[in-house]
């Protein structure tokens, strides 16, 4: 046997090995880790639809997405061993038990915040916020003389860049002087926020805003607690004169049995004073948010007509006035001006940071937009015009402070006031959101994956280096 | 220095384009045109080679380390471009330590697939760094059809790495053992 022989089971081992690196690549890193606060979703985009109306009084904007089921159910308080059991709090990736609410919401500025144009939520998502993997602890948050003292916070939430003096360091908040004149310059999001479960049931929205949190507008919103922390009961069961029942049953809700026009929710005009009293059993289950016709600024949002999931679509249309009166909470709506806007929407029982997000958009009014709001004359829009269609896509943890920060390779283009579109696309951001949650061991694998490669070509070249030796003139 | 990478790196991919077709033509051919092309093909890919780190190395200067080795582009784009060197430098060895021997037999044949192979490697490079940026071409597509989407970061498992050192030792083990045991025919 010669030299040559050694030719063909060289180049089939350098082969195979380029061919099992190719089928087995991208492999072994990504995957659920809760305790790390990551579960990665299945579909890193999906769709959205929307439409706007207005009548020169009111303002419209209809959504429509898809969701394999309607989640409307939220926060219960199931008996268990003589306990009321919380169930349906907010979690790290889906709640086990389904029980999550869908949500839909919407980013609106008028221009007070230039970033948001360029940017959309990657500007409200700042250090260490809730449910990143490195999210600062509640004691931290509760210790912040402003933040935890001041506005009860017990974890870092959405807020803009200048109301920090480091927007790297939730903590650095501006003195509350030039936190008034931010606001009152109009530095704000407007913040629509349509929860299937805490306000749906009564055809409301809640109404809220981004600036050095997010925060509610003032007044009541559509939903309270409806729990006794002394007692550790519920502070209302369902009145049985009015619904037949004093609780809903855990399994009807495991097993998804109650629809819209069931009694899934508890509300004001349905709940009675909580009797202890009463016989209660193991599964008998009280939703822990009570529904409650809300009072100003904060309840300007209604449902218009019945927001429905139906065929695996959501339906949901919200109404507003154009010009609330709260220039502080809400943005005003004027005929011939461009704002934006951003949209989120939350399904599959998945709450907090899992939700689904678009790039900003422009929304005209009588103006050149993205998205062109149709005038109409009466109380209802007839809807004819053609839906704007948006990809939203799965954000990951990736915030502001790392995309303004040398570790983004972006960051110079940030700074020079480049938008995010002129880069990017919704799927590459949704893959570099899921990567930036294993930056560290996807950098690691990669090197690794680099030097073998190196050490392949290395060992391919001393060996086809002796196959190819032959004697001259052979 | 992106402007400084993107002036540098035209010339190794000149360098080993051309070198791939002057590969091929002689694997093809034994005429004087082709064995005077071969005599052009060491010097040709020992500037391909020089040029090719210049690129590299400047390259690393066009962000922080932090920030390319943060990018899945910027990482797919640098793990290409250190195999296309190698590759090129393997090449180079080839060539100038076994001299025409290497276009004898099936030889000329191995040669010519590892030129194209070289190629493709470069190919790949060259649109990663289109990619990052902002120009993009059907490269991307064809590499998405075949199961890689160049936005996602390339790596292989651990199992894949043991395989990959295993196969790595196994090759320069038949190189060695060639070498010492096995006569030149």
């Amino acid at each position: 046997m010669g030299k040559r022989a050694l030719l063909y089971p060289t180049l089939a081992i350098f082969a195979g090995a380029i061919g099992w690196s190719w089928v087995t690549h991208g492999i072994g890193v990504v995957k659920d880790d809760l305790p790390r606060n990551i579960h990665i979703p299945q579909e890193l985009t999906i769709p959205l639809q929307v439409k706007a109306a207005y009548n020169g009084r009111n303002i419209l904007f209809r959504y429509r997405w898809p969701a394999r089921q309607p989640s409307i159910y939220h926060d219960m308080l199931k008996y268990e061993g003589g306990k009321w059991v919380r169930y349906g709090a907010s979690v790290a990736g889906p709640q086990p038990q389904g029980i999550y609410e869908d949500r839909v919401t919407m980013m609106v500025d008028d221009g007070g915040v230039p970033e948001f144009a360029r940017y959309g939520g990657y500007v409200t998502v700042g250090d260490r916020m809730r449910f990143f993997t490195n999210e600062a602890k509640p004691d931290e948050v509760k210790a912040h003389p402003y933040l935890g003292q001041k506005r009860k916070q017990t974890e870092v939430g959405k807020h803009l860049p200048a109301t920090r003096s480091d927007p790297s360091d939730w903590a650095s908040v501006v003195p509350e002087d030039d936190l008034a004149n931010l606001r009152k310059a109009g530095y704000f999001l407007d913040l629509w926020h349509w929860r299937a479960h805490r306000s749906n049931p009564i055809d409301a929205s809640d109404d809220q805003y981004i600036f050095e949190l997010r925060g509610s507008d003032s007044g009541k919103g559509p939903f309270t607690d409806n729990w006794d922390p002394e007692t550790k009961q519920p502070r209302f069961m369902l009145d049985p004169q009015k619904t037949g029942r004093l609780a809903l049953s855990w399994d009807d809700l495991i097993q998804r049995k109650l629809g819209f026009e069931d009694i899934y929710f508890i509300s004001e005009a349905t709940a009675a004073p909580f009797d202890p009293a009463q016989q209660w059993k193991d599964g008998d289950t009280i939703p822990r948010r009570l529904l409650r016709d809300g009072e100003g600024s904060r309840s300007n949002i209604k449902v218009a007509g019945k927001a429905r999931w139906q065929d695996g679509y959501w339906d949901v249309t919200l109404t507003r006035a154009m010009d609330t009166g709260s220039p502080l909470d809400d943005k005003a709506f004027l005929e011939s001006r461009v704002y934006n806007v951003a949209f989120a929407v939350h399904r599959n029982a998945l709450g907090s940071r899992w939700h689904y997000v678009s790039l900003p958009l422009t929304l005209g009014l009588n103006r050149d937009a993205n998205m062109v709001a149709a005038r109409f004359v009466g109380d209802e829009p007839r809807w004819d015009q053609e839906w704007t269609d948006v990809k939203l896509f799965y954000p990951g943890q990736v915030s502001w402070p790392h995309l303004t920060s040398a570790k983004h390779a972006g960051s110079d283009q940030i700074k020079a006031g480049v938008p995010v579109k002129f880069r990017h696309n919704e799927e590459q951001l949704a893959r570099y959101g899921v990567e930036m949650e294993f930056a560290s061991e996807i950098r690691r694998q990669w090197l690794l994956t680099l030097f073998a490669g190196l050490l392949l070509i290395a060992g391919f070249g001393v060996a086809v280096n002796v196959a190819l030796n032959r004697s001259k003139g052979v | 220095m992106a402007a400084y990478h993107v002036v540098l790196v035209h010339f190794p991919i000149a360098i080993w384009m051309t070198a791939t077709l002057a590969i091929l033509v002689r694997a093809l051919s034994n005429g004087t045109l082709a064995q005077a092309i071969e005599r052009a093909l060491v010097p040709l890919l020992s500037i391909g080679l020089l040029m090719g780190i210049a690129a590299y190395a400047v390259g690393l200067m066009v962000w922080p380390w932090e920030a390319l080795s943060a990018t899945p582009l910027g990482r797919n784009h640098m793990l290409m471009a250190s195999w296309t060197t190698a590759y090129w430098a393997l090449m180079l060895a080839i060539l100038w330590m076994q001299g025409e021997r290497v276009w004898q037999g099936a030889g000329r044949w191995v040669m010519a697939g590892l030129a194209i192979l070289g190629s493709a490697l470069l190919g790949i490079t060259g649109t990663l760094g289109g990619n990052l940026i902002g120009v993009h071409t059907e490269v991307t597509q064809l590499l998405r059809l075949m199961g890689w989407e160049v936005y996602t970061t390339f790596y292989v498992p651990n199992l894949t790495l043991v395989v990959l050192v295993l196969a790595s030792f196994l090759l320069f083990a038949i190189g060695v053992w060639g070498r010492r045991r096995l006569p030149v025919r």
